[in-house]
């Protein structure tokens, strides 16, 4: 059987059982609030964000491969294509382009035009080092790292923080090669 | 009933996650399963070293007198493999079937722990329905 | 205009206009979010009771600012101060902009006067959820149970409101009912306005 063709993200999208955004953002401020909550420190909050991103991303990592046929991508440019095209719009209904390659390609930025989850969201005074949207680096560098890739995903941009837009910057640090894991000395 | 003799996924380990059987043939014991499990992913790993050509993902399928084994691997690491009646149809499309049914009611269950053995009551019944053997051939067209 | 004199704009959440509602993202994307949730107060608590309160308190939030999104957005900044039109409120209107759909039932307990239910073939955010049979009684629908006595707390009808799983016949899978006991003055109050 051949395979079957890649689809794009918004054939994806529109295939896809969908829910109000509304559930989605309300419940992400949720979260947001009880780890405010639980942890006190905003820096600590940043990290556990980033923690239950990683956590997402290793699972919905192989939704994402599953749903978009998608094969192993030839180099990380395709990769980060894939995470914007097609990642962003199949699960969060959102176009991300792909933008500021540095020279030998292992770090590019992926610029956000829509981002449900900030709907209803200002930041308060006492939150100002509060990176809110910090799970979605965290599930690229999860999902990136079940496919053998090692990155590092920082906030570069963020409206909330009176930037114009929001940027992620994805740099690669270790490809893991593909071998069997018989000679892995970890 | 499609002609399926036996169901098994494998974690990126080599650990085997999940085992179900169906009917009376090639039945297994835990222990024989779990040593099939481990083999495979060996015997998996060693025909993409023989293979001439870079590139290849491995064992897909494997003929034998009385049995077809059909494998898929996840591009994480995953296997999944029936082990059928010989020349059993669609049951790449079923493997695909099998690998959404994973992400769904596995993969999304907050109570399922990653790598570890799959114990999801919805996995099952929705396993159940997927291999009756008129939605096999369903995925044919 | 906030912001004004600084060097970087700081948007402010009240200049946009309110959304209309129709967004949408992916039903994965919101199960991937919800389990995370559940399995991060998993490592926050010693036992089930422990985690059914931390999940309806999540849906608690969820449901105070629900009711004041709605009754701006869809009912011209009034809201409901009957107990039957606060109910049908969350049962219809709530339901329908949070799940995409009404609730399956919404009825009057028969034993007592002050308890309420609505239930739901198949919950939402139970649909990839298989409760492990240690966890016993356990629902994940505590989270929505939240939400509903987030919108009645808030509307001025204070409740004590669970999540159980009914089972029921000819069904391989139990129903989720959201039980609601509504407080005695909410009771009384009903009865003075007749």
């Amino acid at each position: 059987m051949a395979p079957a063709a890649p689809r794009s993200g918004d054939a994806i999208f529109a295939s896809v059982e969908r829910v109000n955004a509304e559930l989605f953002t309300l419940t992400y401020g949720a979260i947001v609030r009880q780890l405010l909550t639980d942890l006190e420190e905003v820096e600590e909050v940043n990290k556990q964000l980033d923690q239950m991103g990683y956590n997402i991303g290793i699972r919905l990592i192989d939704e994402f491969l599953a749903k978009s046929n998608v094969s192993r991508c030839v180099d990380f440019k395709e990769t980060a294509e894939v995470i914007a095209k097609v990642g962003f719009k199949m699960f969060l209904g959102v176009t991300a382009s792909v933008t500021n390659w540095d020279a030998d390609g292992t770090c590019c930025s992926i610029v956000l035009e829509d981002n449900p989850l900030v709907d209803f969201v200002e930041l308060p005074d006492t939150c100002q080092g509060l990176y809110y949207c910090n799970i979605l680096s965290g599930v690229i560098r999860g999902a990136l790292e079940m496919v053998s890739m090692k990155t590092e995903v920082t906030w570069i941009r963020d409206v909330l923080r009176g930037d114009d837009a929001y940027e992620l910057q994805v740099k690669l640090l270790k490809q893991v090669p593909e071998e069997y894991p018989y000679k892995d000395d970890e | 009933m499609a002609a399926i003799y036996s169901l098994y996924i494998i974690n990126k380990s080599g650990g085997l996650i999940f085992y179900k059987d169906y009917g009376s043939k090639g039945r297994m014991d835990t222990n024989d399963s779990l040593r099939v499990a481990s083999l495979w992913h060996s015997m998996h790993a060693i025909s993409q070293q023989l293979s001439p050509t870079t590139g290849c993902s491995g064992i897909e399928l494997l003929e034998a007198d009385t049995f077809d084994l059909h494998c898929f691997q996840s591009l994480t690491g995953t296997k999944f493999f029936v082990v059928c009646e010989p020349g059993t149809q669609h049951m790449e499309a079923l493997l695909k079937v099998i690998y959404e049914l994973y992400t769904d009611y596995v993969l999304k269950n907050p109570f399922y722990e990653m790598e570890m053995p799959i114990r999801c009551e919805l996995f099952d019944v929705n396993l159940t329905q997927a291999i009756q053997k008129d939605r096999v051939v369903l995925l044919g067209r | 205009m906030i912001g004004v004199g600084k060097i970087k704009q700081y948007s402010n959440v009240l200049d946009k206009p309110l959304s209309k509602g129709k967004q949408e993202v992916s039903l994965s994307a919101f199960a991937f979010l919800f389990s995370e949730l559940v399995q991060y107060n998993q490592t926050q608590v010693d036992n089930i009771a422990e985690l059914e309160r931390r999940l309806e308190d999540a849906g608690y939030a969820v449901g105070a600012r629900v009711l004041e999104l709605l009754c701006h957005r869809d009912k011209g900044n009034r809201r409901e101060t009957r107990l039957l039109g606060i109910l049908s409120f969350v049962h219809s209107t709530v339901w329908k902009v949070l799940f995409g759909k009404v609730a399956d039932s919404l009825e009057k307990g028969t034993e007592h006067e002050d308890e309420y239910m609505i239930s739901e073939k198949e919950l939402l955010v139970n649909k990839f959820i298989s409760t492990p049979k240690d966890m016993g009684t356990f629902n994940c629908g505590a989270f929505v149970a939240g939400i509903v006595r987030g919108v009645l707390d808030s509307a001025g009808f204070p409740a004590v409101v669970t999540a159980h799983f009914v089972p029921m016949e000819g069904q391989q899978r139990p129903r989720t009912t959201i039980l609601i006991k509504f407080a005695e003055e909410v009771l009384q109050r009903e009865a003075r306005l007749g």
